[in-house]
């Protein structure tokens, strides 16, 4: 058996040996310190979210009302609502299953629900632009039927910043253990931070039973309302712009590769931590690892949901089903579809079946890449085809002409790449104000697992209690 | 009779559990002493105090307020401006739903964040006996008594192992 390539030995892994509680804190506070090199990366993405608004203001004045032209700025919102959204369910889902692996996972998780304010500034201009229900006495098909005429508009925003509050509720709630930590560790305005967040967090019983309270309770309401979302934004910012456009599962299949995104985004925020942050010694194999299998789920889920909705287009022959074929599968979309299908399922299904690739670090920050981009390009090939529905035949029974393939000008690419600039610099000065791996569940991971020789294998014994 | 907070560091958690025994031994009532850890330990690992706590009543309350809001919202405005289109009902129920949906949820997460505030007993204005290296892994067991059965807190502390006992 020692040859076997597959061995079992082989496979399972030793387990490094945990620091001391003194030694988790020590690091973990040291590593909320900003070096020359993070403020070189902080100033760029500042300058590059500067450039975003810049597209965004050169937009308007450019192509001011003219929604044909504003597909790019949706499709980077939804992506953001997709990538950043789903990133807290990998804090969420793991840790109410009592999963072991995702304590040092669940910080990085939870801060991007951050993400979210981004996500709410974009979706601003979209609804200034989005056409009221009624146009011309004409009400287009949305699930609306006889709301307000600007029902989408109302609710979806409200729908997105409450998904936000909730996601920080979620993200604040978790971290006030590690600002007392600040709090007692740290130096500087990351002490007075610390002492002003942590809010008197002493880690009495009662504080330690309510935080596990309010973390399922927020970690619960997060769902709801992800799903939620998805749903009022893929319906009223994608699909009731199409006319004849009529998918149940749409909204379903919009979620289900935000959960796919979100897997990606925590594998490559957690990946470039380790590599970076100075965090080796707490992002170990078993969170890339973990998360590989999730991402390789989720892959195949994401072409399942691609699927369901696609045969009943194929096989419906209608008018309209020819119409979304035209529109968003093969028409002026073709290119992006193709690499959307290879990126979000065919290339993780090829490469995270391979135990080599899928069993390391480096195996699943690289498909998580591969995923992300996939899901880019798929946003834009729903949304930017979406958009460029000329106003007038948005309430038609259905397309009859194809609108031509739209490229993004120079103010799209600055919007896409100021946006997720303004993302990840986010991300990164919240990594300074609380350690990017929170100190309380590495803590607890020590506390209620070891590293154990089993026969002749290695194994970790975890204590799982009520 | 003023009231004293008395704590008592630890760096192991076995010699804690035997302090909240020795102070239950020694009289005190249980809840009015508690653990200070910087992790959070199974619930009972010390033998502590276990409190009914009522956050799950927030978010429950909050929905059904918001609930009750959004479908007399709803309902009221189409009543109050009637269209009929199609010969279908005033009341246009599926896009109620949504709002409905969006309400109820609304309202459960702020009645949860206002629960929170009740039940974490924070901001925390009297913190009492505190410790930095309980964030570094140290256990405090900390007492508020009055200033004559600071004595006894205090033997009862040291005779189950704490490190050191601090005030305030």
């Amino acid at each position: 058996m020692a040859t076997d390539r597959h061995s079992h030995t082989e496979v399972s892994h030793e387990h490094p040996s945990a620091p001391s509680a003194g030694e988790v804190v020590e690091d973990l506070v040291a590593a909320t310190g900003a070096g020359v090199t993070f403020r070189r990366v902080a100033y760029i993405l500042g300058f590059l979210a500067v450039l975003g608004v810049v597209g965004v203001i050169g937009k308007a004045v450019t192509v001011g009302g003219d929604t044909t032209k504003w597909g790019y700025v949706a499709a980077v919102m939804a992506f953001l609502l997709t990538a950043g959204g789903g990133a807290p369910m990998v804090a969420i889902a793991p840790a109410l299953a009592k999963a072991n692996w995702v304590r040092p996972a669940s910080r990085i998780a939870a801060m991007f629900s951050l993400i979210g304010i981004v996500t709410s500034l974009l979706l601003i201009p979209l609804l200034v632009l989005l056409p009221s229900l009624v146009v011309e006495e004409t009400r287009r098909r949305s699930v609306w039927f006889e709301a307000p005429v600007y029902s989408p508009h109302v609710w979806g925003m409200m729908a997105l910043v409450g998904l936000t509050v909730t996601g920080l509720a979620l993200f604040y709630a978790s971290a006030l253990p590690d600002f007392a930590a600040m709090r007692d560790h740290s130096t500087g305005w990351r002490q007075r931070w610390g002492e002003k967040l942590s809010r008197g967090w002493r880690g009495t019983d009662v504080q330690w039973r309510s935080l596990r309270m309010r973390i399922g309770m927020f970690g619960t309401l997060y769902f709801l309302l992800l799903v939620f979302t998805h749903f009022l934004i893929s319906t009223d910012f994608a699909m009731s712009m199409v006319p004849g456009w009529r998918d149940a599962i749409f909204p379903m299949y919009h979620s289900v590769s935000s959960l796919q995104a979100g897997i990606a985004s925590v594998t490559l925020a957690l990946w470039v931590a380790r590599r970076y942050g100075g965090l080796e010694r707490y992002l170990h194999l078993d969170q890339f690892w973990a998360l590989g299998k999730l991402l390789f789920a989720f892959s195949l889920l994401w072409f399942y949901f691609f699927f369901s909705a696609f045969i009943v287009f194929w096989y419906g022959r209608a008018n309209a089903d020819i119409a979304f074929l035209d529109l968003l599968i093969r028409g002026p979309m073709v290119y992006g579809f193709a690499t959307a299908f290879v990126l979000c399922f065919f290339a993780p299904w090829w490469l995270l079946i391979w135990n080599r690739l899928r069993v390391s670090v480096n195996g699943p920050a690289a498909v998580a890449v591969v995923v992300l981009f996939g899901l880019l390009v798929d946003r834009v090939r729903l949304y930017v085809p979406s958009w460029s529905v000329p106003g007038d035949r948005i309430h038609d029974s259905y397309l009859t002409d194809i609108p031509a393939t739209i490229w993004p000008d120079a103010f799209d690419i600055l919007t896409i790449i100021g946006a997720v600039s303004a993302a990840v610099l986010l991300m990164l000065l919240a990594s300074r104000a609380v350690p990017a791996v929170s100190i309380w569940e590495v803590q607890q991971m020590n506390l209620l697992s070891r590293p154990v020789q089993f026969l002749r294998t290695h194994g970790v014994l975890v204590a799982k209690p009520d | 009779m003023s009231s004293k907070s008395v704590l008592g560091l630890f760096q192991e958690p076995e010699p804690a559990a035997d302090a909240m025994d020795a102070l239950a031994a020694v009289g005190f009532e249980r809840g009015t002493f508690d653990v200070l850890t910087g992790t959070p330990y199974p619930e009972g690992a010390f033998g502590e105090h276990v409190p009914q706590h009522r956050l799950f009543r927030f978010p429950a309350f909050g929905a059904i307020i918001g609930f009750m809001v959004a479908l007399l919202f709803t309902a009221a405005t189409q009543i109050a401006y009637p269209v009929v289109s199609g010969g279908k009902p005033i009341l246009s129920l599926f896009a109620m739903l949504i709002i409905m949906y969006e309400l109820t949820m609304l309202s459960a997460v702020i009645a949860t964040v206002v629960g929170i505030i009740f039940e974490s007993r924070l901001p925390n204005l009297k913190p009492g006996a505190y410790d930095p290296r309980i964030t570094e892994g140290w256990i405090g067991v900390v007492i508020s008594c009055d200033d004559e059965r600071v004595r006894d807190a205090e033997l009862a502390l040291k005779s189950s192992g704490a490190l050191e006992i601090k005030h305030a």
